[in-house]
Order: structure tokens, then C-alpha cells, then sequence
């Protein structure tokens, strides 16, 4: 049972994070130098979202 | 038939015939089975006491079936030829009709008469092939011949509706259809008669919850039994249903007939037959319903010249009657009787209860050993052909001789599911992968392909939702001739808008032939002056190398960033080219909103994974599991 749950939390996971950089415009491959992994909250540019 | 009251000829005890329809009184004082006629009545010849047993039922008990009262005057006890006894009691209604209401190991059969019309023929009973389809006996369902032989009336008591002759024997024929119905072909007569109804429980009999139906105990004497070779103490566990028992002490097959022991045969066992729950064990299972294990068999089937044993535990519960626990490479089953009728059987397919099952198996499954109590007469070296049909966590088995058929489904048991049972641990762990056994990665494989579906509809939601892709920058700029190619040039662009939560799209095309430029361009905002920065390396080289024109790389390259908070910015671009001493021009556009697949198929490939995975498995899982079959899974769904 405990596999079964951290699978579907694994997948929630993924599809939060899919439907995140959908809505705000996150590339997960990113060519920025300040931004290598697409994630706004690491690089410093960041200024917040919607 | 006038005679309703009438002296025993043999004991002259007073006789009364309660029903109409009662042709025969048991004397209850000398056990004459007296008939009656038209002015006097006739001597038959004793008949024996009814043996005891377990039965909830008894002479003078009332119930009601379909709002029709009825009470159980007689009982006659036949004898079946492979040993079993079983018990069928006469019911009067109050409407006038008669019916019989038979029990045989837990199950209860109510039937009626049922003249046929003249045009209605059913076979005799050297001709009728067990297995055989009877549509003609009823409108609402065809039947299945289950059971052909020849049974002896060797016991009765009470009143009974028509001229029993102790120890005479009758052929017949049990056929079962489908929804409980049965029927029974009694071809004592000339035309056979025929008797249909259903099968039916205490509860509809009315008789569930009457003091006198409650199962009582009353042992053939266990106690006084011992064991004929040896003189060991046995304690049958169901003294009325054993047929054969084996002596724990001496290990001899011993012929149990109404608590008479006879000696058979000494029986030797391998290791092969070494069970690892013992006789008299207690394991509650599906229901709750507690079943005690009151024998367990070794058998066989030889295939290819290889034997393959398993063991096979009788349970026993008076209220259910008899199930079976099957332990087969440590894998476990719990095996229960299926009606006949209510499976239909193909080629290679079976079904039951809606499913389909696939065949696995069909050998001739022999008895290798013995030990503790069975229902019927079994012997080492008995063999049945035995097909096994099977739809994880179920198997459908077939076990027929040439005057029986038997269904039974099994239920995948995991060992957990065993131990707690019946309260044991330690059980030896399985191998191999069993016939039925379910596939546990099922729940990966369903639910890794919903949320695949969730992540395609929220793509296809997002579409719609994101908007369209915008060009905010489109400028041409121009790379002048400088004195060699380290030289960097600086050019800035127009400004430019740029949205949030947007994507940016940073496209640079050059007309490079057989060299490289490399643009470097920092997106600045305005505002705070805070920069993003990105390499745009362009490059494009062409030629022809033994015949054949070749190419790599492009004129135009793009890069992808996330999205940057909304404002004004413009671009500073720092180009260097390789060839220093001719101008380039560069055109640069800067895109919002550009659809990518990127984070879509990354999204997909992590969600993949355990699913793949579980796929995997189970193309594995199932592969083995047929190699193990003769008929290797090669059977079209």
C-alpha cells in the first residue's frame, strides 16, 4: 500500500509540476545562463507570477 | 389406496398412513416396510435403522417453500455405489402435493414429479452421456447431465410415496441447470420419471431459524471406533460422511461404512507427502465461516513423462458441507463446488459467471496418497481426467469420469492470507508462478496510464488556455568587418515588451557558409536592469566527399528561457564571426508563448517509467506462467 501511495504521489507530483510550467511559462530545458533548469524560483530574475 | 389405518403383518404394532399419497409405512417397531392397497396391506421386508448424521432435518419438521406449508413425513437413506450415502426426504404439502427434498454432502434439492407429454422423450440410461444437454424436461432452462448411477435404497423411516423394497437398487441420472435448477431421471419405473426443481437452503425452507433445524451433533459413536489393523483409537471428525479414513497410527487405509471399520491396505508415504497443515486444523476463510480439515491427499499428473504433485486438503463444515484447500508448488487455492449448468465450456475456452477462462491444463490427475478422513471411497491410483481452465486470481476445473462431472473454482490464496487462516506462520514460501496466480503490478499499469490521460488533457486544456504565440522583436543587425575574429561587436536592439508567465523564444539567422558566427545576447530590463543572457552559436557547413554532397548544422539556431517578469527590455547583442573581414547580418526575433513539447514529453517519460516497468513485469509474469501450460497461452481471447 505504501508503494501504491508514493507512486500516485510521484505522479501527482509530475503532473502538478507539468500543469505549473504550463500555466506559468517554465521550461524545464532552459537555456538561460542564470536559469539552467527552467525554474524560476532558482534563478535570480525572478520577479513572481501571475 | 382406502387403508389409512392398519396392524403391522409383522408385529401387528398399529400403523397409520397420514398422507393420501403414502404408500409405504416404515413399522417403527420392527422396521417392516409395510405397502399399502386397495383392502390390505403387504409386508416388503425389514428395512434398516437410518444411519445418523449431521442433518438438520427430521420427520414431522414443518416448514413453508413459495408460501405452501409442508411437512417431511418419510425419509429414505440410498446408498451410492462409489460408497456415499445420502438422505431424501419426503415433503406433503398442504395443497395436496408431494415433493422430495434431498441432502447430499450440505446441499439440499427440492423436486416434484413432472410428468413429460408424449412427444417429450429423454434418453435411457445406458445411452445418456454425462455431460450431455437434456432442453426437453422444461421450458425455462436446459440440463446438464451431472451425475449418472445406480443407488440402493437401504434405509428408511416414516411414511414414504411410493412401493419401496429395501435393497433395491435403482438407476438414475442428477442433472443440474442453470440458476440452481435440478432434475432427477429415475429410471426405476417404465417410462423413467422425472422429478425437476431447484437447489434451495434452509432459508427457503423456512427452516433456517426453527429450533429443530439447528445442526446438531450426534456422532456415530467416534469413540468406540479403532482401528482394525493396529487397534488405535480414531476420532472421526464427520463419522456420518467418512467413507474411507486412514489410521494415523499404523498408517492403513481403512473402508468406513456406518462406523464399521475395515482394513484396506497399509499405505506408504514419501516425502513428497509430508502436508504441512495437519488434520484437524481450523481455518476461517472468505465469509468467515470456519472450515476443518478433515483429510488431505497427495496427487499427480504426468506430463511429457514428468510427475508434478500437489496436495489437496478436504475441509469440512456442517453448515456448508465439503470445500477444498489446494497447495500446488506452495501456492495455495480454496477450491468450492460450481453448478454444472452455469458453465459453458468451448474449445480451449470455458466460461462462468461472465468471465472466460483460458485452458491450462488437461491431464489425467491421479491419487498418490492419502491421510485422514473423505467423503467417498478413495483409493491410491484413483485417477479422473482433470482440465484446468484459468482467469487470475480464478481457476475453473473440470474433474469427469465416465458417470461424473464435477466444476469446481478456485480463488488465489496468498500464503499470508493461509497462515492467517489458520492462525500458523512459517509456511514454505512459493516458486515457480501458479496457474492462477493474480499479477500484483496491475494497479501501476492502470494507474500509471490515467494520469498519462490526465497529462495529455491537461496539454490539450492548455492550449486554448495559454493563448497564441506573439512576436515582440523581429530587427535585422549587421556584424561589420573588423580585423579579425576575436574582435566582439556590441549592437543593441529597438525595446520591446515583453508579457509574464510567457515563455521566450529567441530565434538568430545568419547567411554563414561553410563558418560560424556565435551571438551572444543579454536580455536587460529596463527597470531594474537585471539581465538574462544566452549564447546563440550559428553554424553551417556544406561539401561534397567522394561524390556525395554533405552538410551539418543550420542558418538559423533559437534558444528557449522561461518565462521573465513583464516590463520593457532590450536586447544587447555581441557577435563575433569567423570570417572577420566581411560584414554578416544577423536578424534576431524574440517569441512569447511558443508551444514546446519539451516539458510535455519530460512530463510523459517520468510518468512512463513505473508503468513501462509494471508492463514489463507482467509480459514476464505472464510468459512464465504459460510456459508452464500445454497449451502455452496460444488460446485467441
Amino acid at each position: 500500500m505504501l508503494k501504491k501511495i508514493l507512486f500516485l504521489t510521484f505522479g501527482a507530483v509530475i503532473i502538478l509540476f507539468y500543469l505549473s510550467s504550463s500555466w506559468f511559462g517554465w521550461e524545464f530545458a532552459n537555456s538561460g545562463r542564470n536559469s539552467r533548469f527552467g525554474m524560476p524560483f532558482i534563478y535570480g530574475g525572478f520577479r513572481g507570477g501571475k | 389406496m382406502s387403508v389409512l389405518q392398519a396392524n403391522c403383518p409383522s408385529c401387528a404394532a398399529p400403523l397409520r398412513f397420514k398422507s393420501g399419497s403414502t404408500v409405504v409405512v416404515v413399522c417403527p417397531f420392527c422396521r417392516s416396510a409395510v405397502a399399502r392397497n386397495d383392502r390390505s396391506v403387504e409386508d416388503l421386508g425389514k428395512v434398516a435403522e437410518v444411519a445418523e448424521s449431521e442433518s438438520p432435518l427430521q420427520i414431522g419438521l414443518r416448514g413453508e417453500f413459495r408460501s405452501n406449508n409442508f411437512e417431511l413425513t418419510g425419509r429414505a437413506q440410498l446408498k451410492h455405489e462409489s460408497g456415499g450415502f445420502w438422505d431424501e426426504w419426503y415433503a406433503t404439502f398442504s395443497n395436496g402435493s408431494t415433493g422430495w427434498l434431498a441432502e447430499a454432502q450440505g446441499k439440499f434439492y427440492l423436486t416434484f414429479n413432472k410428468p413429460l407429454a408424449e412427444n417429450v422423450s429423454i434418453p435411457d440410461f445406458q445411452t445418456l452421456v454425462v455431460g450431455q444437454t437434456i432442453s426437453d424436461i422444461s421450458a425455462e432452462t436446459s440440463f446438464v447431465a451431472a451425475e449418472k448411477g445406480t443407488a440402493t435404497y437401504i434405509a428408511a423411516d416414516g411414511e414414504i410415496p411410493y412401493r419401496l423394497t429395501p435393497n433395491e437398487q435403482n438407476d438414475y441420472a442428477d442433472l443440474s441447470g442453470a440458476n440452481r435448477a435440478f432434475a432427477t431421471i429415475d429410471y426405476g419405473t417404465n417410462p423413467p420419471l422425472v422429478y425437476v426443481g431447484e437447489e434451495v437452503s434452509l432459508e427457503d425452507l423456512g427452516l433456517a431459524n426453527r429450533e429443530s433445524a439447528e445442526r446438531k451433533t450426534r456422532k456415530v459413536s467416534a469413540e468406540t471406533l479403532s482401528c482394525p489393523n493396529c487397534g488405535g483409537a480414531l476420532d472421526l471428525i464427520a463419522p456420518d460422511k467418512t467413507m474411507r479414513v486412514t489410521c494415523p497410527f499404523c498408517n492403513s487405509l481403512l473402508d468406513a461404512n456406518q462406523g464399521n471399520l475395515k482394513f484396506l491396505q497399509t499405505l506408504k508415504a514419501s516425502p513428497a507427502d509430508d502436508f504441512v497443515l495437519p488434520i484437524g486444523a481450523e481455518g476461517a476463510f472468505a465469509g468467515g465461516e470456519k472450515n476443518k480439515i478433515i483429510g488431505a491427499m497427495t496427487r499427480s499428473v504426468t506430463i511429457e513423462g514428468t510427475k508434478y504433485f500437489w496436495h489437496e486438503y478436504l475441509l469440512y463444515n456442517p453448515r456448508i458441507g465439503f470445500r477444498w484447500l489446494v497447495q500446488s508448488d506452495n501456492h495455495w487455492n480454496f477450491v468450492e463446488p460450481v453448478n454444472v449448468a452455469d458453465v459453458a465450456e468451448g474449445d480451449k475456452t470455458a466460461t462462468f459467471n461472465g468471465k472466460t477462462f483460458k485452458i491450462f491444463q488437461d491431464a489425467p490427475a491421479r491419487v498418490e496418497y492419502v491421510k485422514g478422513e473423505f467423503y467417498w471411497r478413495v483409493e491410491v491410483g484413483e485417477t479422473v481426467r482433470a482440465v484446468d481452465y484459468v482467469n487470475a486470481p480464478l481457476m475453473l476445473s473440470r474433474e469427469s469420469t465416465a458417470k461424473e462431472i464435477n466444476w469446481s473454482l478456485g480463488t488465489y490464496l496468498t500464503v499470508g492470507e493461509v497462515e492467517t487462516a489458520f492462525g500458523v506462520s512459517n509456511l514454505p514460501k512459493p516458486y515457480n508462478i501458479a496457474p492462477n496466480q493474480p499479477f500484483t503490478g496491475g494497479f501501476y499499469i492502470k494507474a500509471g496510464l490515467a494520469m498519462l490521460g490526465l497529462l495529455c488533457l491537461i496539454a490539450v486544456l492548455m492550449i486554448p488556455l495559454g493563448g497564441l504565440s506573439s512576436t515582440v522583436l523581429l530587427q535585422e543587425i549587421v556584424l561589420q568587418p573588423t580585423a579579425n575574429a576575436s574582435i566582439a561587436q556590441t549592437i543593441f536592439s529597438q525595446p520591446f515588451e515583453l508579457k509574464a508567465n510567457r515563455n521566450v523564444k529567441i530565434t538568430a539567422s545568419a547567411p554563414v557558409n561553410n563558418s560560424f558566427a556565435e551571438v551572444d545576447v543579454d536580455l536587460i530590463n529596463e527597470q531594474n536592469n537585471e539581465v538574462e543572457s544566452v549564447d546563440i552559436p550559428i553554424e553551417y557547413y556544406a561539401g561534397v566527399e567522394d561524390g556525395e554532397s554533405w552538410s551539418e548544422g543550420g542558418r538559423t539556431s533559437d534558444v528557449y528561457i522561461s518565462s521573465l517578469p513583464a516590463g520593457n527590455y532590450t536586447l544587447r547583442v555581441e557577435g563575433t564571426k569567423e570570417n572577420p573581414l566581411t560584414a554578416l547580418p544577423v536578424t534576431v526575433k524574440v517569441e512569447q508563448n511558443v508551444a514546446r513539447g519539451v516539458n510535455f514529453w519530460l512530463s510523459f517519460f517520468l510518468l512512463s517509467i513505473l508503468p513501462l516497468w509494471a508492463l514489463i513485469r507482467k509480459m514476464t509474469f505472464e510468459s512464465r506462467r504459460w510456459s508452464e501450460s500445454m497449451f502455452g497461452g496460444a488460446v485467441d481471447d
